[in-house]
This record gives structure tokens, sequence and C-alpha cells, in this order.
């Protein structure tokens, strides 16, 4: 039979001062905590573009998150490269559709809240 | 385990705590069971193969009361743990017993017993500490004071029974609590003092 697992009186004693300290230093947390989601939540309102452009000698797709509500609030992040410019493509429509709220497309960004000067 | 043999293993420490470990045999335990010792040899090959099991139990049962350690930050925590150990020596008296034999022989298990009762040492010298931490005890007035205390907490707790027996007095659960309790009385703050009354001074004198 394998013999039973134990460690020495040692480190015994150092894991119980570590339950100890435990109570003293973990405090609760507040909704101040869950300020992270609150920050991204923007997020579920954003019309999905993809941009495919040349990169290091490899086609890179890159996603943009643009608000509906502020055209102007934007992130764009990088996803994958690829070397063959069809597939990137093909890749791209897919991960477009994974990262968009609605895979129809119905999130568009409307150019008149740009509120751009024609003169 | 079936359920047979968990009866087994329960007569066993049963007749072990009233007989002593050397001087039950087979046949007493069939009984008490109220089984055939033939059936007793299918679930058991002999004697060695009973108080094997009988120790694995007895050592799992130990290392379940120290799982309990500062469940909670309160001083019911180590309240509850008292009563589990009240429970477990209770239940497992004979192995002290093996201790006090005229002929010196070291008792089976020796070691893992010695693992078990260091680890228990241990964990109430850091259960006076996470007191005196958190202000319900009294900071030490020198060092190595509540060494002392958890030993002698520990003797408390693995003698009451033979002491008690000995004595004539009764061996009950709030006995059993008072004489822990009572050492550590002498060292509350206020702040412990009042936790003190409000939870565990109720059950050890309603």
């Amino acid at each position: 039979m394998k013999p039973k697992f134990s460690i020495d009186a040692l480190a015994y004693t150092v894991l119980m001062q570590g339950i100890n300290q435990q109570y003293f230093v973990e405090k609760k947390g507040d909704m101040s905590d869950f300020r992270l989601y609150y920050d991204d939540l923007w997020l579920s309102d954003t019309a999905v573009i993809d941009d495919v452009h040349r990169s290091k000698g490899e086609w890179a797709i890159d996603l943009i998150f643009v608000s509906i509500h502020n055209p102007l609030k934007f992130i764009r992040r990088y996803i994958v490269s690829h070397p063959c410019p069809k597939r990137a493509a093909h890749k791209a429509e897919l991960m477009r559709r994974l990262a968009a709220k609605d895979q129809r497309g119905t999130l568009l960004v409307n150019k008149n809240l740009l509120q751009m000067c024609q003169n | 385990m079936s359920n047979t043999k968990q009866r087994i293993i329960e007569a066993s420490v049963r007749l072990f705590n009233e007989n002593g470990l050397d001087s039950v045999r087979l046949q007493q335990i069939a009984e008490e069971v109220g089984i055939s010792v033939g059936n007793l040899a299918y679930h058991f090959k002999n004697k060695e193969a009973i108080v094997e099991s009988v120790f694995e139990q007895v050592f799992e049962e130990f290392d379940t009361i120290f799982r309990q350690y500062l469940v909670s930050p309160n001083m019911t925590d180590f309240d509850l743990q008292i009563a589990d150990f009240y429970a477990f020596f209770t239940k497992n008296h004979f192995y002290l017993s093996e201790f006090f034999k005229s002929n010196s022989v070291t008792p089976p298990h020796f070691q893992q017993w010695q693992v078990g009762v260091t680890k228990m040492m241990i964990q109430l010298r850091s259960r006076l500490q996470f007191l005196s931490m958190k202000g319900d005890l009294q900071p030490e007035i020198q060092s190595g004071q509540y060494e002392i205390v958890a030993e002698q907490i520990w003797m408390s707790l693995v003698f009451f029974v033979p002491k008690s027996t000995m004595t004539g007095q009764a061996i009950n659960m709030t006995n059993y609590k008072k004489s822990v309790w009572n050492i550590l009385k002498p060292l509350f703050t206020s702040q412990g003092q009042q936790e003190f009354n409000a939870t565990i001074l109720p059950q050890l004198y309603w």
C-alpha cells in the first residue's frame, strides 16, 4: 500500500501560521471590485469590423469594436495572421461573426453620429 | 466499505475499549456482531487484519478533527473541535491504555500516532497564537508561555477520560469542555471574556 502522505512538523507550523494570517489579511470584496465589469460593458453594444492587412509578410486580421452610440469610442485588437489572403479573409469573416453580439450584423455604425462638418 | 465490515470494526472498537486490545478473541467479536466466526473470517483474514482496519479508521477520524481548524474565526470553532476530540477520545480510549502496559512494548502504529499527536500540539499552539492576535487572549508575558498552555490543554484533551475514570468523576461533554476552557479563562482579555460569556458560557453552565 502507498504510504500515507505526511509533512514534517516545521512545515505544518508554517502552514498553520498561514491559515491564521488569512483571517487578518483577507478582506471581503465590495461593489467597486466589479468596476472592471462595468468598464467593459460598452463592448456589448459595438459594431464589429474586420480589417485584413499585410503585416510582417503575412495577412493579419484585426477586429475593430466601435460603439454604436459613439463611433469615436473604439478599440482595435489583433487576432491572428495567415499567409494566404483568401483564407485570411475567410477567417476574418468567421472571427467577426464570432465576436459580434448579433451574427447578422444588425449593430452598425451610423455615420451621422460623427456629426461631420461639410464646409 | 461494506456494512458488515463496518459493523465488525465498530464492535471491535467497543470490545477493545472494554477488554483491551490483546484479550479480545475473534469469537467475542463474532458474537458481538451477531455473525458466525466463519463469516467473520470471510471479511477479515485474522485478528491482525481487524486491528489494522480499526487503526485505519481511528487515524482517519483523528485527521478529520484536524480539518476543522479555523473554519470560522469565533471561539465556537474551538468549542466544536473540543467536542470532536471528546467524541474521539471517549470512543477510542483503548489505544491510550496500550501505553501503560507493564511490558514496555511500543504499541502498534506508534509512529503514525506520534505524527497525529504532534499535529494536535502544533494546532493548539497556533490556535492560541490566533486568539492572541485576534485580541481574545492577552499577549504572552514571556516567550514560550503559550507553548506551556498548549501542552496543558493537550494533556487535558488526551487524558481527561483516564483521569475521570481514576478519580471516579462523571465523563461527559460539559466536564470535558470545562477542563479545557478553565485553562484559558485567566488569559482572556475583556473582549475575549465578552465573547466567551456570550457564546461558550451558556452551554457550560445552563
